[in-house]
């Protein structure tokens, strides 16, 4: 039962790897997808809305010390995008979610939101044109994020046998 | 009493972890810039890196690693000696008839590689492969064959966290190499620009940008890009000036730390802002 919250936090590890050292060879002009994101919805969804939101300050926070980011952004950012993920936590619809691209959108939303607020903390500049910040750090990068979150929906498991 | 507590936690327990999580990340992000913070991230990122570097190692095809950083280690000295000789050249210019000019700076280069990139939008950072034992430290710039990339902002004993010029907590003092303007150049989230340019500056599209000697960080001519626009031309007494980088960021694997720290009879003199506690 225990092993259903260590895994999580256990597979993000592996995760960032991939995200810091293999993903910017995939990276379009300059933007990469955000697989932390797409694991946060996945387990927020899977797990509640409070341990998504629990889960979102512990990934938050090993993304700020292990990257060198301004430490507090990410952790916000992931905290309210977790907990804004398990909104869509229902046992009944969970796996009408991961098996058609109602999951994509999930994170999409999630993407921007994680992206709009992590860039406020950091770079609320009100000479800047609004517009090309919402497109450049909060719609794109969630677009090609929720792209490659069709993964998911491909490899989750047509049929549960439990 | 007991009782509406826990009723109150039944109904209310995702807000109330919510509130108490929001409220731990903004204290975490109100202490940012205590020593501690930076020694805890260095003390991570440190461990985590040596993973990195399997990966990146694995992920490196090119067999002649060694030709390879020799030649860019070329390539990047004859950068920063063209970039010298222009300076000469313009300087040489206004300054005909002034000689004795100091001309044996020599920037130590050290070479190191690229293992880990978070290419966050507003806060871009690069972990390298060289640390405190390779004489890496806080504060020295870090450099391709095409221009500046970043500034050492963390250092373990072999690994080193970047901030890119791409990183909205770096701002610098760059010049136009033409016109010898200088102002104030970061990071918006989208664009490199110089902020709070005087409309009576002479700055064009298409003028090369340099680190300017003025920054209490880079003092030395660096290359950085080149002017494509100007905003906010019709309104205010300001301009911004747009720059498109000579680096490209993504593709950056192999660099090079300067190991220059700028000499701490200028940094008493001035006021050094990195250095600032």
């Amino acid at each position: 039962m225990r092993s259903q919250y260590v895994w999580p936090v256990i597979l993000f590890f592996p995760v960032l790897l991939f995200q810091t050292t293999i993903l910017p060879l995939i990276a379009i002009r300059g933007i990469i997808p955000d697989l932390i994101i797409i694991l946060l919805v996945y387990y927020s969804i899977m797990l509640g809305q409070m341990t998504g939101t629990i889960l979102g300050f512990i990934y938050g926070f090993f993304f700020d010390v292990i990257t060198g980011s301004l430490m507090g952004t990410s952790i916000l950012s992931l905290t309210i995008t977790g907990f804004v993920a398990g909104y869509f936590s229902n046992e009944n619809k969970r796996d009408i979610y991961f098996k058609n691209y109602i999951f994509v959108l999930i994170v999409a939303l999630c993407a921007i939101i994680n992206s709009l607020l992590n860039s406020f903390f950091v770079s609320v500049d009100l000479n800047t044109n609004m517009m090309s910040l919402l497109l450049n750090l909060g719609i794109l990068p969630a677009l090609y994020t929720s792209l490659i979150s069709t993964i998911v929906i491909v490899f989750y498991p047509k049929r549960n046998f439990d | 009493m007991f009782r509406l507590f826990s009723d109150i936690w039944k109904k209310f327990k995702e807000y109330i972890v919510l509130i108490i999580l929001v409220v731990i990340s903004l204290i975490i992000l109100a202490s940012n810039k205590k020593p501690s913070a930076k020694k805890f991230s260095s003390l991570f990122f440190g461990t985590f890196s040596n993973f990195s570097s399997v990966i990146s190692d694995a992920l490196d095809i090119t067999k002649y690693k060694i030709a390879n950083t020799t030649l860019q280690k070329e390539n990047a000295e004859l950068m920063l000696e063209v970039n010298r000789l222009r300076q000469y050249g313009i300087e040489n210019a206004e300054l005909k008839d002034l000689i004795g000019l100091k001309d044996s700076v020599h920037y130590p280069l050290f070479p190191a590689t690229v293992i880990a990139k978070s290419l966050l939008k507003p806060q871009g950072t690069f972990t390298l492969n060289v640390g405190k034992d390779n004489g890496v430290k806080p504060g020295m710039p870090v450099i391709n064959e095409f221009g500046l990339i970043g500034i050492v902002y963390a250092s373990s004993d072999n690994f080193s966290i970047v901030r890119t010029l791409k990183n909205i907590d770096l701002s610098l003092t760059v010049k136009d190499e033409r016109s010898r303007a200088d102002g104030i150049m970061k990071w918006n989230g989208s664009n490199l620009v110089i902020i709070n340019v005087p409309k009576t500056y002479d700055v064009e599209p298409g003028d090369r940008i340099i680190t300017s000697e003025l920054s209490s960080i880079v003092a030395m001519p660096i290359p950085i890009g080149i002017v494509t626009g100007l905003t906010k031309v019709e309104t205010g007494i300001f301009n911004e000036v747009t720059i498109a980088p000579f680096v490209n960021f993504v593709r950056a694997d192999h660099v090079f730390v300067i190991k220059v720290i700028e000499n701490k009879e200028k940094n008493n003199l001035q006021l050094n802002f990195f250095n600032r506690k």
